[in-house]
């Protein structure tokens, strides 16, 4: 039934831009974008459960790669992304070793420092990363081009994340979620198994990264990834569910097509309208939806069972 | 299928094929967007958030000229649509904003987007879509000297290179035994400041006895006066965002270090910062900068003065307590919409794109109420920058005290 659905959605994500204007095209990137990234920080967070607010920074270090890669040595953009997922792995993996000793408030602490220094590197060596002007890529790239690529690699990760959670990796994942002490007593190495969450986290958020530098004209600035970008990841992830796969669509879906109907806000108009329905909607989905769209899923899904099993017609 | 069903099917598709063509041939006659018989919808992308959202005020006012405008009849009897994009200084925002700017709202012009990194963003975009993208809300130079590349981009402010040429010059001239400390921003912006002082300069750089240079990450800039001040530098030029400049001029004090005269940037020398500064404990008495507007606090008199206070008074009177303040960026925002209403008007009846941007190419008036009085908007083939005078200005009065012009308008700074 899930492979079914999956299909169906491949065919018409496949399909929708055709149908779309270049602008729409343009939001259906950005979604794609939220998703892989929201997808990595779901394999941290919601499955090994630690908790990071930094993943704008390992996105701000794909997008640069991408961008001196393509400025410096006019490598092929596509070529650039593997690479970006390389480096951002390593990254992830050195912000893994210090983070073992950290968890809850103070790891929290510890990736948003993160979040708030990384993206100001390019103002520090400015000669190297372009500095406050920025850094372009070499040539510009069209909005139906990001499409394919953006949503072929939400395509591609899923599908690895996906093969990496149902394994033996995804079941340590979840049993230093739920209990280190039991996972390490049951065998599963914590310092490896750890580190490798935020790698392979770290990763999915460059290639997110190099996505977003593309996406904004091939132009990777300081401002591009603030604060707020690893905060609207992890907002995407709550809202998506954490530690399960299937509501990270949603979760993209509402980190990148909000700026969009908030714009049209009434009475506080399109300044402040995207702060505050943001805002709105996170209380709503922390009240309402606790385990995100996936609990809501879930519900729906074992709800759904309960009526046929109690169907005499059914069986 | 049977035989007639085939023919049917045929003879369907064909018709469709020939639909889409004659559609696609009468959809080839490009009527130019963003224009109709009465209106010319223009947009533009501003930080009403954020850290530079001081600047929000710009945008304020040249809604309120063109609410002028139209109340008056419009350019031609079209009245001019301006929709205000805010994308907090963010570049990835202005992609969108740009992109939705032209691809959904089908707007004529980009108009007055505001920041260097913004406008390197979208400038790639807009000219392969040859959208205008005009009169950008930024000093850097790049506009000015990429008229060949990016045809469809033009700026309207005097550049940074070419106002740190005249400070270059002045010191050159009137003060001979400078020994010249510069503050700069280690960064593009910072730099090319500094590359134009010493042009300016000429044989007189030699006389730079220290030039000190802060990050943007971090404006606390006091060990780079200290580093100064050691260095024996009597004349500081402060090449810097405003939050710096504060800092270095109240820091100055603060280390008790009185520089025989201190040059800031044009970009710091809004009289809300140097009050600011005034408050810090700084001694802003004999700053020199420069200026290209008309002063809304000293200059009451002059008729764009006038006609500026009464547009704040009634179609913006939100901006009526930072304009009696003195807040430059309101006149600034009447000039650049003046100088946009004027080259529509001197785009043909019915304008076009390529007709606004020959227009903005071809500038020659002094008849702009909002800039200082004497400066001509100009620009030919040869010269893509519209403003090349400015004025110089010292900071007197103290605490409550005001910009007072210095000599004459110089021409041709660049």
């Amino acid at each position: 039934m899930k492979y079914a659905v999956i299909a169906i959605a491949a065919v018409a994500v496949a399909l929708l831009p055709f149908g779309l204007s270049g602008y729409h095209q343009g939001l259906a990137v950005y979604v794609a974008i939220y998703f892989i990234a929201i997808l990595g920080l779901n394999i941290l967070t919601g499955y090994t459960g630690q908790i990071s607010i930094g993943h704008g920074a390992f996105m701000a270090i794909g997008g640069y790669v991408t961008v001196i890669m393509s400025h410096d040595h006019h490598t092929n953009l596509i070529a650039t992304l593997p690479v970006s997922f390389a480096i951002t792995f390593a990254c992830g993996v050195l912000v893994g070793i210090p983070a073992l000793r950290l968890s809850g408030v103070y790891l929290a602490l510890a990736t948003f420092a993160l979040a708030v220094s990384v993206p100001q590197l390019p103002l520090k060596f400015s000669k190297f990363l372009g500095g406050s002007n920025g850094l372009q890529t070499d040539h510009a790239v069209s909005h139906i081009w990001l499409y394919g690529v953006s949503w072929s690699c939400a395509a591609i990760l899923f599908l690895v994340g996906w093969l990496l959670l149902r394994g033996r990796i995804g079941r340590a994942f979840r049993a230093i979620r739920d209990s280190e002490v039991a996972a390490a007593s049951s065998g599963v190495a914590l310092p490896i198994y750890k580190t490798f969450a935020f790698g392979v986290s770290a990763a999915f958020a460059g290639v997110a990264g190099s996505l977003f530098v593309l996406a904004t004209n091939g132009f990777a600035q300081p401002n591009e990834f603030a604060v707020l970008l690893s905060l609207k990841i992890l907002i995407g992830a709550a809202v998506a569910g954490l530690g399960s796969l299937w509501g990270v669509a949603v979760g993209a879906l509402f980190i990148g097509l909000l700026p969009e109907f908030s714009a049209s806000v009434p009475i506080i108009g399109s300044s402040h309208g995207e702060d505050v329905v943001f805002g709105l909607i996170v209380i709503l989905v922390m009240l309402l939806l606790p385990n995100g769209f996936a609990g809501l899923l879930a519900r729906l899904e074992s709800s759904f069972k309960t009526a046929i099993k109690s169907d005499p017609q059914a069986s | 299928m049977g035989r007639k069903g085939k023919i049917f099917a045929a003879v369907a598709g064909a018709a469709l094929v020939a639909g889409i063509a004659v559609t696609a041939a009468f959809g080839a006659h490009h009527a130019t967007p963003g224009i109709t018989a009465t209106e010319i919808k223009i947009g533009g992308t501003f930080p009403l958030t954020g850290a530079a959202s001081l600047y929000k005020t710009i945008p304020a006012a040249e809604k309120a000229y063109f609410d002028y405008v139209n109340d008056h009849g419009g350019v031609n009897g079209r009245k001019i649509n301006f929709e205000i994009l805010d994308d907090g200084y963010d570049p990835s925002r202005t992609v969108p904003a740009a992109t939705q700017l032209v691809e959904k709202d089908g707007v004529f012009a980009v108009f007055g987007s505001l920041g260097t990194a913004p406008t390197l963003a979208t400038w790639g975009y807009l000219n392969s879509h040859k959208v205008p993208q005009v009169l950008v809300a930024t000093g850097d130079s790049y506009w000015g000297f990429s008229r060949k590349k990016y045809p469809w981009t033009i700026g309207w402010q005097p550049d940074y290179p070419g106002e740190a040429k005249v400070y270059g010059r002045y010191i050159a001239a009137k003060i001979p035994n400078a020994k010249i400390g510069v503050l700069f921003q280690n960064d593009a912006y910072g730099k090319n400041y500094y590359a134009g002082l010493r042009v300016g300069l000429g044989e007189a750089k030699a006389k730079i006895v220290d030039a000190e240079s802060y990050d943007a990450t971090n404006p606390s800039v006091q060990q780079q006066i200290i580093a100064l001040r050691s260095k024996g530098a009597d004349t500081l030029v402060v090449f810097a965002t405003p939050v710096p400049t504060i800092t270095a001029l109240a820091t100055a004090k603060a280390v008790g270090w009185t520089p025989t005269t201190t040059f800031i940037n044009n970009v710091s020398a809004n009289r809300l910062f140097m009050l600011s500064a005034a408050s810090k404990g700084a001694n802003v008495d004999g700053v020199i900068s420069t200026t290209y507007t008309a002063s809304s606090t000293t200059q009451k008199d002059l008729p764009g003065v006038k006609l500026a206070q009464a547009l704040v008074n009634q179609y913006a009177p939100s901006l009526q307590t930072s304009f009696a303040a003195g807040d430059g960026n309101i006149i600034y925002g009447f000039g650049v919409a003046w100088t946009f209403v004027y080259a529509l008007q001197h785009s043909g009846k019915n304008p076009t794109r390529a007709s606004l941007m020959a227009a903005l190419h071809n500038l020659n008036t002094s008849k702009n109420p909002f800039v200082y009085p004497g400066i001509k908007l100009q620009t030919s083939a040869k010269d893509n920058f519209p403003i090349e005078q400015e004025i110089m200005i010292k900071w007197a009065g103290g605490g409550t005290g005001d910009w007072q012009p210095v000599g004459k308008l110089l021409n041709g700074i660049r």
